[in-house]
Parts: C-alpha cells; structure tokens; sequence
C-alpha cells in the first residue's frame, strides 16, 4: 500500500492545474490514439474523482507510456506523469498484472535466462514462428523490437578488467541493457571516463526497477530500487560521485523512484539520488571547468541526435548535444520530435505496438529527412526501436567520444 | 389561472419534498418557486446529510431527527447520498472534555457513534491534524442537493404535480379567514396567473416571514442566519470531519463530489438576499481549516458562497434570543388556523435539509387533515427516481461512465466529466437556455477551471441547438462570467489565481467577450 | 560537485519575452542558455502580435495613440521603455518568423493600423500584427463570411461566431464539415497537424466546397497546419479560389505553437539552449550581483553561472509571483520588491468583474532599463512587469516583444561597456 500521506503530497501538486491543454500538446501517445484520453485527463483530471480505498475501471491509463513529457511541459509543476503512474498501479492491483508484464519487468531474470543460451535464444526471437506464438500465448508483438543477448555479462568484464590504481574515484550504474545486451557500450563509458582521469569502481548491482514501476508492480520495484541503493551508497558515502549511461535508469534513481515509489526519505536512495549523474551530464560539467580532454581525432560522420523522454526527464536540456559538437569531423543534427514511442517496454506489447509505432513516426520521418547515417541516442530501448522503425543504426552519444579519443 | 389541491410556495428541499409526498398521497399540487429550484437555502449549504452528532449534546431534539431521518435518506434518495461516513475529532484546539459529553449525548440520542483510536482516524484520512487526541466515527454523509430536489420534482411531476420554477408570488390570495392560493408572476415572460387552492403551503424558508405577511399574517418571525462556506478545490478528506467541540463557526469539512467544502459561520441579517462575504470570515475559515487539515492555507480555494439559515422564532411565545446559534434547529411548522384563524395556509420553516423528508411529513399530515384526506405518509419507503435500486453514489462513478464512452461522446466540461449528451439532453428535457440553470443542473463549470473552458463551449451548443438568439447567448456568457466572479474574487489567492488569469486569457483576450455587442 | 555550467546570460522563461531577450543576445555573440520549468504561455495565445487595442476605447491607429496612452499610464513598461523601442522588436519578430522552421509563413501589420479580427466568439478584436492566415478576415472588408466548424472540433462554435460577426455589421452564415478524424473529440492543435498532410487537406477541401457561396471569404478555426502553415493556408486557398483566414479559438493554440517554434528555431540557429523542466529555484548573490541561478534539476541541482540573468517568469499566472492566503504577494526566485501592490488591509480585487482590479497591474519593480531594483544584473521582461493590464489593453504580445528586446539591447550596451573598460 502507498504511503498515503505522500500519495497525499502528489495529489496535492494537482491544485497547480490549470487545465491549460499544455501537457496534451506534448503527450505523444494521446495525439496518435484516442484509447489514451490524454495526460491532463488521467492526471490532474481523473485524480480528483479518485479516493483511497475506492477503484473503479479506468483501463485507459495503462496506455499511458510513463514518458513525462507532460510534468516537463507543464508551466505549472503539477506532478502529472507521476499521478498517472499511481493512478496505474491502483487500476492494475485491481485488474491483476498478466504474466507478459510480470516478466518483461524483470530483465535480469530474462537476461540470466537468455545469456548462456545467447545463440540459440537470439535465433527464437528473431525466428517468425517462434515470434508468432509469444504473441499468441505472452502478447509480446511479433515486430517489437527485442534487443540479442550479448552472450555474456558486462560483470564479467568488470570483474577481470585491469583497473587504473590512481584518479578521482567514480561509481559507474551499468544497467541491465549493458549488462545483458551491450556490455561494450559498458567498456566504452569506461574507457572514456578512465582516459579522464577517473578510477572507476563498479559494485555489485543489480536492476533499478524501473520496468517493474512502469508496469504497476509498486512493491516489487520497491525492493529493487532500494537494494540498488544499498548497493551503492556505501561506495558513495564519501561524497564520491555515481556515473550511468541508461539515462532511464539514472532518471528512475535521480527521481522516478523517489517520486513515484513514495521512497523520499530512505536515507541510501537520497543519498545515491543526489549524487547520480548521466555521464554526458558529468562530462559536460567537466568541460565547464576546463578539465575534460580535449585530444579529439576527427569522427567523420553525419549523425542525427535524439534526446529520450527519459533523458529530457532529467531536466538538464541535451549535454550529449554540446559533447558531440567537440569532436571534430562530426556533422550533427538536432532532431526535434517528441518520442520514439518504445516507453520501456510499452512498445513491446501486442495491443501497444502499434501506438508505439505511431507515435515515433515524426521522430522516424526526421531521421529519414535529416541524412544521417547513424542515430546517436542515450537510452538503450529507445535505440533498438529507432534500429527497428529507420532500419539505421543507433548507439549512445559516448561511442562518438571513444571513437575520438581513439581509445 | 391554475387550480389543485394544494399550492407549494418554494421549491427547496422543504418545498420539494412537500409536492412529492402531497402527490404521492394523490392529491393534485402545483409547486411554484421564483427562481431555479433550489437556489434558496438548500443550494447554498455545505451538502452535510446529519448524523445528528454536531446536536448530540447542545439541541438533541435536532439530533433525535437526524438519527432517524438519516438513515431513510440513504435509502429513498440513494443517488443522491454518498456514503462518506462521518469523523468527530478532537484537535489540540479543542477542549479534551467535551468528547466524553460528546459520546454521552450521542448514546442518550441515539446517534450511532463509535469510538475509534486516533492512529486509525489518520490512516483513513492523513491530511487530518496528526495532534488529534480522540476520534468518533458517525454515520455522516453528503448529499447533492440539486440532485434531491429534481428527483423529488421530478417524481411529483410525474405523478402530476406541475412544478414552476421563475414564478415569484406577488400576492397572497385570502377572503375573510380563509387563503385560498396566490397570484404569481412568471419571472422569464412578466406574465402574471392565479393559482387557486384549497390549501397553500410556504414552504419558502428564510422568506416565511414576507410569505406570510402577504397572507396577512403576523409574528412568523425567521431570523436569517448568514454563512460562507468555501469550497476546495479537491477532496483534502474524503470523510465529513467534525471537529469534536461544541457547534461554532468553521468545524465542519464536508467532501461532496470533486470538492471539500469548510463552513460555516453564523451572521445574523435581516435580508434573506443577503449574500455578502466579509473578509475575516473568509480568514476565519482558512484557520480553522488550517487547524483541522494542516497545510489547508495553502491548498486551493475555488469559491465562497453564502447561504442563509431559516431559524425561526416564535414570536408569538417567547421573547428571543438574539444569538442565532441558540435558537433550535428543529424544524417548525405553523398551522395557520390554529395559530391564526386562518384557514386553508401553512407555513414549515426552520429545521435542516437532513430532515426535509420528516418536515414535509408533518406539513402534509397537516394539510390532509385541513382537506379531509385520510392518506398515510409514504415517502419513507418511496424510492425517489434515480434511486430505485437503492445504490448510493460513489465518488469514482463520473469517471467509470466515462471511461465507458471515451471512444463515443465529447467531454464540454472536463473538470466534471460532463459529455455532450449530456448538454444537449438537459437543455432539450429542461428547455432550458440559461447556462446557470445548467451549472445547477449539470455542475457544469464549478470545477478548477470555473468554467474558463465550458462555458465558450456550452454557449455555442445552446446557440447551434437553436435554443437561443445571439444575444441572449452573449449575455448568457457574460452574466455567468460576472456572476463566477462574485464567489471567486473572495478566496482568490494562489493557484486559483493563476487560474483566473488564465480565464482571463480567455475570456478577454482569446474570445474578447467584454467587446461583444 | 560545483556549479560549472556558465554562460554570459541566463534567461528564466520560455515565453515569448524569454526567447526574444535570449535569442537577440544569442545572436549577438552571447553564450546564452535558458531555464523554464515548462513550456510558456504562447501555447495558450492566439498568435497575434497585440501592442494596443483599448485605452479603453478600440484603438485603430496604435502609432497615434501609444503618445496619449503612456502619458496617462506613466508606470505603464512601454512607458519605461519608451515607444520608439516597440518598432524595432515587432521587425526583428516578423523577420524571426519569416526565418523558419519552415519558409513562407509570415505575419503582416504594423503600428500605423490595427487589423480588426474576429475572435472565436465573433468579437472584433484589434491586432497589431498578424498571421497571413488570419489577415483575410479584418471586419473592415465587407465581403460575406462562411464560418466553418467541425463537431470534433468543441472549443470551436461557428453559429455564435457567424451570429456575432454579423451584429458586427458584416454578411455571416454558418456550416458544418463532417469529416472522419478517428477521433470523436479532437482539439485545435490535434487538427492543425492533420492540415500539416495535403491529403487530408484536399478531403476536407473536397468537403467544404460544396457548402460554399460565390463571394463568400471561408473563416476555418486557427488549424491551419502546425509545421507548415504557409503550405496549408495557400494551399486551402488555392484549391478554393477565394479568401481563406483562421480564428484562434480556445487552448492549446497552433498559431501559437508556431511562434514558439519559430523562435526556439532562431534561438537554436543563434547557438542558444533551452532547457525545459529546470525549475530555477534560487540564485547566488555576491553583493547586488547575481552571479548564478539554482535549478531544481532531477536528484541535484544544476547551478549555472552567468554574468547576466533575465527574469522572463510571467507573473501571477505562472506562479512566477505568488499571492498567499494571507494577501501579500512576493516574487519566488529572488524575492524581488514588487510594484503596484494594494496596502495591507486594502481591497485585492472588485466585486464587478470588468471594473479596474488592483491587483492586475502588480508586478517586479525595475527601473527605466528594466533593471530590477536592488539588483545590478538581472533585468526583467514581459507579464513580471508591473504597470499593465495586458489582457484588457490588447499588449500582452506586444510588451512581450517590446520589453524581451529592449532588456537584450540594455544587457548588450552594458556589457560593450564593460568591454571598452
């Protein structure tokens, strides 16, 4: 059960409302369909015919895509993504949670399933028949966009790398997508912050419980994020700094899962809250004190840039932006849509696919227009479904700087 | 020229509930009310349906009422009453003595009453006072009122009653000792029609007094009581919470739909139209809130509105108090000719909208007895219309139709979930072209936006229904705007501010109504 | 972690006022960066550029009148600014827009003559400048108007606009175009992006023609494509031989969103940022100076250092000036004195809704060059201003514009200054 009084805090951000329409302008789930009735609808709206211990059907708010466009957008801070994520989680301890959702909201259990089988597991999920019967029997679509196993743990990279004795200390937050499906985007942001004079530790960790959060499973993710927490506060103690690359999940530890999960005052999560940073935020920081290296080779590329919703949820405008514009030999374009649609695992389900479709099809169309041959974008789910709908590849702003350190 | 058995002056909750009872008991009625119905008292209270325990101890003949008519509300009038059950609490700013008194007077008058452990009370309402030192659970509930006196119309109407809202009484008909109906004026047209009946009933409230004064009547003397209440603009509490002391100003938090309504004080006035809002007693509420929910200062305010009490006073047996709060809130009913001499009139004043059904019980029961009818009272087991299946209202119901007819009808007012249908169907069966008739109606506008949306909207659909000519919807728009702003401007303050520049915008800018010609 | 993040200016507000002020100092050579905490209130305006409307007679000449209105309201922000600064930001706007994203749209006006256009209601309603796509329906001409509405579309009413028009004086009938939306409700933004599609244009075209009249000028609500309303419009226009113009009716407003976008394009191409979500919470102050802002950023705050802070923050709409229950305002990010407030004890606001309202003109207290008091660096533009009643005068556009220049041009002096010494 939530702690009421800060479900009660929530609901009070609805007083901000002015129903000024804002919020609809940049939900790109209800300008696509009509079976989502829009942000400013199952938020602020519906909110206040809500009453604890009462419930009643309100299926359409699981079609929100839990992107938070909408708490961005609002002029006046009303906590709109995060009431409809509340408002989600009663609907479904009411309705029950399907065993699809159950699973796909817990990645390492399918990544631990997945990994040592990688060869096999990757052809069943890019084999038709084998697609087709999940649909039929879990509801997972058969084009959504599954990442391939890797075929082996970013962990295990950690575990045997040589690291560098010296530089300041950092904590580095993988995430399940690198640990499970691009563990050399790991190495990479590894190497980049090592050639900058980092020591980069990993601990032992574990999944953030995002996708457990964004499909209702409150209790569950609850456990997930504070043991993530208590992973790793002790290396953080010291006022030593916390660096990911999954910019959904820094975003789930910065705030989701302290807003959304009513977990403000666990002292651990505060603490590794504060001290998190996007690793382009933190290179960017860097250069504004003069100390990032600069030793760029030339990147001749012509890459266009796509800001997540959830990277835009960290509220500090497009650091990989300015990072990309260093190197030199990089043409970038500036995408300006709203959403690629996937909102974590949204996209892959049967009855959302499509509307995941939808809504991308602007951001789609703006990388067919803008030339570029490849797709740079923060979040890993948001890079397989660009990978999916524009047929071009997409990596994290961070490969541009390792290519140009040449490391 | 009309004639029936009975004339109801007032279409209140009293009056309402007179015309269904009287139909019901076959006699031919014809109830005239000079505005919309229930624009008197009744639409301008906090929708509080009484367990009697705010009367437990100071007036338990008040309490005693409550109790049982309490209980056959929630039953014939379902629809109309929420189950909210009720909190007595008791704040550190309330004296620690008066809840053992409390829990007496609840046991000798019956009031269902149970004690509960203060940690209990803040689990099921956390924005309460986390101070609270006692807390009693009572069978409170809220009503909507609208709601109430339309089915009671409704169902006397349908048993053929005719029921006239904007027909003013102008002149009450009387020969010798005998009153034998009035004359009113229809507001909208001007015209002016006889209404003869064997019996008439003023059932006009705080307007007893001038009701009767027509009839030629002396010493009915109602005191108007004057009250704000404040509406918030969502649910602080989703239970009425009563602060546990004796009755004062602002100790009641009353959740009614969308929104929790504060109140009350208590002004005496003279004028029953009287609808000023003084600047301490909207602070005054705003502390007193601020003691029962902490932060209520700086929660939203949507509007204050002022109703007045009928307390009536015997002037024809006692000198008076001049206290307002000590005369008695049970309910009065004055048969002209035992009192006067003056047959075939009556008047039921005082009392409280929880006991409608009871004041129209003995109103009836009086009447009947003047026309020789020997029917009994059925409207305690009489389900109203809307009510039939004894379902009691539920907070979440707008939203679950809704989410029924996402795909297939438009939403004109968002805040309160009201679709197109819905307009379009109030204004055909109602024939209505007045946007404040809809507000009753409908709730159409008294959400956070105050109609900043809707109202644009709703004008243009009674405009395009051919309901009305383009100036009258011009003034239709501008009247409800002026009018909106006479509740908002008191508690306008923070959000709400923001909001009313937003409908500023809209209004001024967006639109530029004020250049309408 | 300490604040690293410095620009020359940081800009509190994405506004109209806010991404003029950043936008004239980005293209100047300045670093510039600005914070919002959410989107501003050109989504919600109509799109037009309103310097003067009522003083509180209709104004048709503005250019005439500005002289006798700032003499009679000397606090009045066109007053501080003098009326020779309005020109020049009204130009430099019309030419941001002509700019992009998309080539073709512009606005037509001046400050000579005020367009009379009708609103969604059918009012006549002065504009200074204006969208090409709604120029046609200045009530000045006489020819006949066709209202067009579509159910979808409920923030919309074409008989009370065509009634209205016509107690204007001017020939108006209403129709109806039924056309399939997938969608029972829709608003003006949803639809501006179907007009965005030439194909859904030429159905609805198809539509609409066989209701028409000879002679008749076609009034569409303001949906007249999102990306690329010049394409839109013309391409209305051309398909039915006769004079097109959209109305802005209620939020959320296309010709509004346009704005925003053409100036956040301009902000962009001049190498300036804009940050949405960042909510500035506080400054850091060394003296009068203000030498960063802090912003409540997901987890920590993000401080920015700047040599120069616009407040662009709107007022009692946004929040940006607070009114308490108990009746004293005050301005949230630095506590700024305020301007125009009643005394303790005194009347907020009048019972008669069109009667002058005290509180209306309350607003950051600055000086000549729009310098808040008790500041050195932080200048203030558009609704924070004092001294205004936008939305009764017709200026909010205008004071926006006007104001957002004239504190970029002030930055850009002081800081040439500081470069010569």
């Amino acid at each position: 059960m939530i702690d009421d009084l800060f479900h009660e805090a929530l609901r009070s951000s609805l007083d901000h409302c002015v129903k000024c329409t804002i919020c609809e302008t940049a939900c790109p789930v209800s300008n696509v369909t009509p079976l989502f009735p829009g942000p400013k609808y199952a938020g602020p709206q519906a909110e206040r015919y809500r009453a604890l211990g009462q419930s009643q059907d309100e299926s359409s708010v699981d079609y929100c895509s839990g992107c938070g466009l909408c708490t961005m957008a609002c002029p006046q801070g009303v906590k709109i993504a995060e009431l409809n994520a509340h408002a989600r989680h009663t609907v479904k301890q009411r309705t029950g949670i399907s065993l699809r959702d159950r699973l796909i909201a817990r990645p390492t259990v399918v990544g631990r399933l997945g990994t040592p089988v990688a060869p096999i597991a990757n052809a069943m999920l890019q084999a038709r028949p084998a697609r087709v019967l999940a649909e039929r029997v879990l509801g997972i679509h058969r084009d959504a966009p599954l990442p391939r196993f890797a075929g082996r743990r970013f962990r295990t990279w950690a575990r045997h790398r040589q690291a560098p004795g010296t530089g300041t200390k950092i904590v580095y937050f993988h995430g399940c997508g690198t640990e499970y499906y691009e563990p050399d985007v790991g190495e990479k942001v590894v190497a980049v912050l090592e050639h900058n004079g980092f020591r980069v530790e990993i601990p032992e960790q574990d999944c953030c419980g995002l996708p457990l959060q964004s499909n209702g499973l409150f209790e569950d993710a609850r456990k997930y994020v504070l043991r993530l927490a208590r992973s790793l506060a002790p290396h953080a103690r010291d006022g030593t700094l916390i660096v990911g690359n999954a910019t959904s999940c820094t975003l789930m530890v910065k705030r989701e899962g302290r807003e959304i999960l009513g977990l403000e005052h666990d002292p651990d999560l505060a603490l590794v809250s504060r001290q998190m940073y996007d690793v382009c935020e933190l290179l960017l920081e860097l250069h504004g004190r003069g100390e990032l290296r600069l030793d760029f080779q030339p990147v001749e590329e012509v890459v266009a840039y796509h800001a997540p919703c959830q990277q835009q949820g960290h509220w500090i405008g497009k650091p990989a932006l300015e990072l990309l514009a260093l190197v030199p030999g990089l043409d970038v374009r500036e995408l300006d849509a709203r959403c690629c649609g996937i909102g974590g695992t949204y996209g892959l389900k049967r009855e959302k696919y499509q509307i995941a479709m939808d809504a991308g099809a602007d951001l789609f169309d703006q990388v067919e227009a803008s030339g570029a041959r490849v797709v740079a974008c923060d979040s890993e789910t948001c890079r397989w479904q660009i990978e999916h709908a524009t047929r071009r590849p997409s990596v994290h702003p961070i490969e541009f700087l390792h290519q140009a350190y040449r490391l | 020229m009309l004639s029936a058995d009975a004339l109801v002056i007032g279409g209140g909750a009293t009056g309402a509930g007179v015309a269904w009872d009287a139909a019901l008991r076959g006699l031919d009625v014809v109830l005239v009310e000079r505005g919309d119905l229930a624009t008197g008292t009744s639409g301008r209270f906090h929708g509080l349906l009484h367990s009697g325990g705010r009367y437990a101890v100071k007036d338990p003949a008040a309490a005693d009422e409550c109790v049982r008519e309490n209980g056959v509300v929630r039953d014939v009038a379902a629809d109309c009453v929420e189950d909210t059950g009720g909190l007595f609490v008791t704040t550190p700013f309330d004296d620690p003595a008066y809840a053992d008194r409390f829990a007496a007077g609840c046991r000798t008058t019956g009031v269902p009453c149970e004690e509960i452990e203060p940690a209990q009370a803040l689990r099921e309402e956390p924005r309460l006072n986390p101070g609270i030192s006692r807390a009693f659970r009572v069978p409170d509930a809220s009503i909507d009122v609208w709601k109430l006196v339309w089915a009671l119309a409704r169902g006397a109407q349908d048993r053929g009653a005719r029921v006239l809202p904007y027909h003013e009484v102008v002149a009450v008909h009387r020969s010798g000792d005998q009153v034998h109906g009035a004359r009113v004026r229809n507001a909208r047209t001007g015209t002016e029609m006889d209404v003869e009946a064997a019996v008439t009933i003023s059932a006009s409230g705080a307007w007893a007094g001038r009701i009767a004064a027509m009839a030629g009547i002396d010493g009915v003397h109602v005191m108007p009581g004057r009250g704000i209440m404040i509406a918030m603009n969502h649910r602080l509490v989703n239970t009425v919470v009563n602060r546990c002391q004796m009755p004062t100003d602002g100790d009641i938090i009353v959740p009614i739909h969308t929104v929790s309504v504060i109140g009350t004080t208590d002004v005496p006035t003279d004028d029953p139209d009287d609808h000023t809002v003084r600047p301490e007693e909207v602070d005054a509420m705003l502390e007193e809130g601020e003691r029962l929910v902490p932060g209520f200062k700086r929660a939203r305010a949507l509007r204050v509105w002022t109703g007045v009490r009928p307390l009536f006073e015997d002037r024809k047996e006692n000198g008076g108090a001049t206290d307002t709060r000590e005369v008695t809130r049970a309910h009065a009913l004055l048969d002209h000719r035992e009192r006067d001499g003056v047959a075939g009139f009556l008047t039921i004043t005082g009392g409280k909208l929880t006991t409608y059904r009871l004041m129209a019980q003995d109103t009836v029961d009086a009447a009947c007895r003047q026309l020789g009818n020997a029917r009994p009272c059925t409207t305690s087991t009489e389900r109203l219309p809307g009510s039939e299946d004894g379902e009691q209202y539920r907070i979440g119901e707008r939203l679950g139709r809704r989410e029924l007819r996402l795909s297939d009808d438009q939403l004109i007012c968002e805040c309160e979930l009201i679709t197109r249908r819905r307009v379009e169907d109030a204004i055909r069966r109602r024939g209505t072209s007045d946007l404040d008739d809809l507000r009753r109606l409908l709730r159409l506008g008294m959400g956070p936006c105050q109609g900043g949306f809707c109202i644009y909207r709703a004008a243009g659909i009674l405009h395009g229904l051919d309901g009305i000519g383009t100036p009258d919807a011009n003034a239709g728009l501008l009247d409800y705007v002026r009018e909106r702003w006479k509740g908002v401007w008191p508690v306008l303050y923070g959000d709400q501010l923001r909001q009313a520049r937003l409908d500023e915008w809209i209004f001024q800018g967006v639109l530029d109504i004020e250049h309408l010609q | 972690m300490s604040a690293s993040l410095r620009y020359d200016a940081v800009v509190v507000g994405a506004g109209v006022a806010g991404l003029t002020a950043a936008t004239r100092l980005a293209e100047s050579g300045a670093r510039v960066c600005v914070l919002a905490k959410g989107v501003g209130s050109t989504h919600l305006a109509p799109g037009t550029v309103d310097v003067l409307g009522y003083t509180p007679d209709r104004v048709e000449h503005p250019a005439a009148a500005l002289p006798e209105f700032i003499a009679a309201h000397s606090d009045h922000p066109y007053a501080l600014i003098g009326t020779d600064a309005i020109a020049p930001a009204l130009q430099w706007f019309a030419a941001r827009i002509e700019r992009g994203p998309r080539p073709g749209y512009r606005y037509t006006g001046d400050l000579d003559r005020n367009h009379l256009l009708p609103t969604a209601v059918g009012a006549i309603r002065p504009s200074a400048l204006v969208p090409e796509t709604m120029a046609a329906g200045d009530a000045r001409s006489t020819a006949p108007v066709c209202v067009v509405g579509l159910r979808v579309l409920r923030d919309f009413h074409a008989t009370l606009c065509a009634g209205n028009i016509r107690r204007a004086g001017i020939d108006a009938r209403a129709v109806e175009v039924e056309i399939d939306v997938g969608r029972v409700e829709a608003n003006a933004v949803g639809l501006a992006r179907r007009f965005d599609d030439e194909s859904f244009r030429a159905a609805f075209v198809a539509r609409l023609a066989l209701l028409l009249r000879p002679g008749e000028r076609v009034a569409l609500p303001a949906i007249l494509g999102l990306r690329d309303p010049h394409g839109a419009w013309s391409d209305v226009q051309r398909r039915l031989g006769r004079d097109v113009f959209e109305i802005p009716t209620l939020p959320p407003s296309a010709p509004g969103m346009r704005v925003y976008n053409a100036l956040l394009a301009a902000l962009r191409a001049a190498g300036g940022r804009l940050v949405l979500g960042a909510e500035v919470t506080d400054v850091e102050r060394e003296g009068d100076r203000v030498t960063a802002v802090r912003a409540a950023t997901s987890g920590h705050d993000t401080i920015y250092r700047a040599g120069w802070i616009v407040l662009a923050t709107g007022g009692f709409g946004s929040g940006a000036i607070e009114l308490g229950s108990d009746w004293a305002a005050s301005e949230m990010i630095l506590g700024l004195p305020l301007q125009g407030m009643p005394m303790p004890g005194e009347a907020r606001f009048a019972a008669d809704y069109f009667a002058h309202q005290p509180m209306a003109a309350v607003g950051v207290a600055v000086d000549s060059s729009l310098r808040a008091r008790e500041t050195d660096n932080v200048y203030v533009a558009g609704a924070a201003l004092p001294g205004a009643v936008p939305w009764r005068e017709g200026s909010g556009e205008g004071i926006a514009l006007a104001t957002g220049h004239f504190a970029a041009q002030a930055v850009l002096e002081r800081e040439g200054a500081t470069a010569t010494a």
